[in-house]
């Protein structure tokens, strides 16, 4: 009898190429359902268009691939009842962006239990603020806003974040490689966050 | 250290603690009562996380299970509009299919023809049974002689409007994707518990199904978010480690007490059997 052997846990991380997709035709083949197959058409577009730039986001404001994927599930399934494909797909994506707005700011409620009584309180508990102008609002991009911020810090700011985040040394790492202790490491890291925080409101 | 001074102190500390949480990849949340200020902070954090290469990208699992479930809701949105009335059928768990054995081949086709209601047999057997669709296109069903003894079954959503599908479901791989035969076991083998197999592209088990008299393979990736489930010996069911999702030996959800509600079956893959051994088509 075979003993099985349980699938590593690191399998989670292995990258699949995207094959396991449901085939196109195999679905859109139904005669009798030309409203379907166009709506798959369109599901498959939309998805795939904004899966990524709206995960992106979600982890912006979650920090962890659990929380990121269960409120992108959620943004979609929500998105996905109300679309309205006869929208430009810039407008689509603004929208879509909306509801991942509203998905991530309605769970952060739960955790600040704070009575949101005012815009002050709303912002606090992660909420966004009005609608940006541009198309895709800067905001949803993490990885140049980080970036943006990072370039307008003072060096040894620049450095630790650098090396924290961008480089995701740990706290020993960072103090070795930056001539500091550990405390002091400590200390400037929320030190430079919270510069980061300054000119992030700005 | 003055009181201000330690304040800041810890401060410090539970900030850090919540980067090392985030950092080995724990699920973690700032303090509750943060101030406006301190808030902010917090925030830099899980943005300054996403901005690390790599970090903030989506698992192609995970990628693939939220695609199905969009696909399905669809289905099932559209079939409460739907005009086209499907013939009732029989049975909770069984499709009357006529057919007397368990394997497909093309000769099979006219008896199950998609036009045709399927016709009411004195006394129901559970049998594997047919997508429409498939047969409709001349897909993968139909395309591969699959050698008897083993069985793919697949489903038309279709057929039950008022749920999600709860009987097996074929793993459709893109037309235009590469595919190969992996062997996995023998059929001496094979006991009663499921192997696990895999390459890069796909992982999965092949079970024996007693309750059909068949050998099945089915996608080891969980339909909630993709991660991969891992057989319980004792138990005899899949788990998923992510959400406590649990799959029957067939691959079929599982009541269980998680929060994980609406999982559709694991998809099943096609399998053959030559000269006793076992093998299943994959990406490759």
């Amino acid at each position: 009898m075979n003993t099985p052997h349980r699938l590593p846990s690191t399998q989670m991380n292995t990258r699949l190429a995207a094959t396991q997709q449901p085939s196109a035709s195999s679905i859109q083949s139904k005669e009798v359902q030309p409203q379907r197959s166009q709506d798959v058409q369109e599901i498959q577009t939309f998805y795939e268009e904004n899966l990524a730039l709206i995960y992106r986001y979600i982890y912006s404001k979650v920090g962890n691939r659990q929380e990121a994927e269960d409120l992108t599930s959620q943004t979609f399934i929500k998105a996905l009842r109300g679309v309205d494909y006869t929208r430009g797909s810039q407008s689509i994506q603004k929208w879509l962006f909306q509801v991942a707005r509203t998905t991530v700011a309605d769970y952060w409620r739960q955790y600040y239990r704070v009575s949101i009584s005012s815009l002050e309180e709303l912002l606090d508990a992660g909420w966004e603020g009005p609608v940006e102008q541009e198309a895709v609002p800067m905001s949803v991009m993490p990885a140049e806003k980080a970036q943006r911020i990072l370039q307008a810090l003072p060096e040894r700011d620049k450095e630790v974040l650098t090396c924290r985040f961008l480089l995701n040394l740990s706290v020993k790492e960072t103090a070795v490689r930056m001539g500091l202790t550990e405390a002091n490491v400590k200390v400037l890291q929320h030190r430079a966050l919270k510069h980061a925080a300054d000119i992030a409101q700005v | 250290m003055t009181g201000e001074d330690q304040e800041r102190f810890e401060d410090y500390l539970e900030l850090e603690r919540y980067i090392e949480e985030l950092r080995a990849g724990r699920v973690a949340h700032p303090p509750t009562h943060l101030t406006p200020d301190q808030a902010r902070i917090y925030r830099m954090v899980a943005l300054f996380r996403s901005a690390a290469p790599g970090v903030a990208e989506p698992r192609p699992e995970f990628a693939e299970a939220l695609r199905t479930r969009l696909l399905n809701q669809n289905d099932q949105s559209l079939e409460e509009a739907d005009t086209l009335k499907l013939p009732p059928l029989e049975g909770a768990d069984t499709l009357e299919v006529p057919q007397a054995e368990t394997h497909i081949t093309s000769e099979k086709r006219p008896e199950v023809s998609p036009a045709s209601t399927p016709p009411k047999q004195p006394k129901p057997r559970r049998v594997t049974f047919f997508s429409r669709r498939a047969l409709l296109t001349g897909g993968a069903i139909t395309a591969a002689s699959i050698v008897a003894g083993t069985t793919a079954a697949a489903v038309d959503l279709a057929v039950r409007p008022d749920k999600l599908p709860d009987y097996p479901t074929r793993l459709a791989i893109g037309s235009n994707v590469a595919t190969t035969w992996l062997s996995v076991t023998t059929v001496a083998e094979l006991g009663k518990n499921a192997v696990p197999f895999g390459n890069d592209k796909l992982k999965g088990y092949v079970i024996y199904d007693d309750d059909n008299n068949e050998i099945i393979a089915m996608s080891a990736a969980c339909t909630h978010m993709g991660c991969i489930v891992q057989w319980q010996e004792k138990e005899r069911q899949f788990h998923c480690p992510c959400h406590n999702g649990v799959f029957t030996e067939y691959g079929k959800p599982a009541p269980t007490a998680s929060s994980v509600r609406y999982l559709t079956p694991l998809p099943r893959l096609e399998t053959k059997v030559e000269d006793g051994k076992i093998s299943v088509k994959v990406p490759s």
